[in-house]
């Protein structure tokens, strides 16, 4: 890939071309971004393509002075808690929906393929867990642990203050700790029953 | 049970020192809640990105030729309507005029004469009178209320300034 500011330049101009290879550079980290907070692919889909396409409509916003990843995930962000706003207020609820349909699949070539099926259901689990939290929290949280991103560069991309930020992440691990631990109770609960009555 | 500061150290997630990671693994083994929040934590240090399915970019150029070619289209409509909007207003406003003027053209040159002389009277009067107010009003009010003028003005002239910074400032995000 040619040099990111200079693409970003040419896109500015109108360059397509330019444009679609930031595109290919950032699929998987909007992609992601929207997967997680939304939590089902095919609005993951659409909500990649949506931001590329504001990102794309907006370019002559971009302050240069700001990592472009950060630009595109801010948009990403706010558009998935936009629409999870709105399905929060919508009658038919596209969580209904749910096919379960995620792409994530355990790793079959890993060394140790017990361990990797243990955390591929850990992760599976999370993804469940994740969809429970609040809009905000929920994307703070994927930007932490998904992105890597810092506290500032989270309240840079959420416009949010760096102590709202902690606090945000704060609250939604503890959430994230108890609905761990309500999971664990309740999968002890189904497996009493077919336990040997000796025990 | 007490949970602190291992609770704090969970939720701040940040890394220990050897001895903090000792006192807390003792901890865990005995609270339930710690311990939950302790395996969602590696749960989260063990995430994954997802990767679109193939062919992303293929599917995201239709799109975004749909929404040039849409650009378009309303640029177009806009420039059509303006233009119509334009004329309609045109023939509203000069109409009666342009018809006059065809009818008897004496008529109306002479209507549009007078009204430009007693325009002209009236801005040559304007100025006279203003002329004499310049000339009169230095010596009428006192130095301190220029001052207080003068420093009434910069103070807006600051304020607007730091008001069209800020205004300026590119927004970021969408």
């Amino acid at each position: 890939m040619k040099d990111e500011s200079s693409l970003v330049v040419q896109a500015q101009h109108g360059s397509e071309e330019a444009f679609t290879e930031l595109v290919e550079a950032y699929q998987t980290h909007v992609y992601n971004l929207c997967y997680r907070m939304l939590g089902e692919t095919e609005f993951a889909e659409d909500a990649s393509q949506e931001t590329f396409l504001r990102a794309f409509q907006h370019l002559h916003r971009y302050d240069h002075g700001r990592p472009f990843g950060t630009w595109l995930l801010s948009i990403a962000a706010h558009y998935c808690i936009d629409r999870l706003r709105r399905r929060r207020f919508s009658f038919t609820s596209m969580d209904q929906d749910d096919d379960g349909g995620g792409l994530e699949l355990p790793d079959a070539d890993a060394p140790n393929p017990e361990l990797e099926t243990v955390r591929h259901e850990q992760r599976e689990q999370m993804q469940s867990f994740l969809q429970q939290l609040n809009a905000v929290d929920r994307s703070a949280i994927v930007l932490r642990y998904w992105h890597d991103y810092s506290e500032a560069e989270i309240a840079d991309t959420l416009h949010l203050t760096v102590s709202a930020v902690k606090s945000r992440l704060h609250r939604a691990r503890r959430e994230l700790g108890s609905l761990w631990q309500e999971e664990g109770i309740r999968s002890n609960q189904k497996r009493r029953p077919h336990e040997s009555p000796a025990f | 049970m007490n949970h602190q500061p291992f609770e704090d150290w969970l939720l701040e997630d940040e890394a220990l020192t050897i001895q903090q990671e000792r006192e807390l693994q003792i901890h865990l083994r005995s609270c339930t809640t710690c311990a939950a929040i302790a395996s969602s934590n590696l749960a989260l240090h063990s995430r994954r990105l997802i990767a679109p399915p193939p062919g992303f970019t293929d599917r995201f150029r239709p799109r975004l030729v749909d929404w040039r070619r849409e650009q378009l289209r309303r640029q177009a409509l806009g420039t059509i309507v303006l233009v119509l909007a334009g004329l309609g207003l045109l023939y509203a406003v000069a109409g009666p005029a342009m018809l006059q003027a065809v009818q008897s053209p004496a008529a109306w040159l002479t209507k549009v004469t007078t009204y430009l002389l007693s325009l002209f009277t009236f801005l040559s009067v304007f100025g006279h009178v203003g002329g004499i107010l310049l000339r009169t009003l230095p010596s009428l009010v006192p130095p301190s209320a220029w001052l207080v003028v003068l420093v009434a003005g910069c103070a807006l002239g600051a304020l607007w300034i730091v008001s069209m910074r800020r205004l300026a400032r590119a927004p970021q995000g969408v």
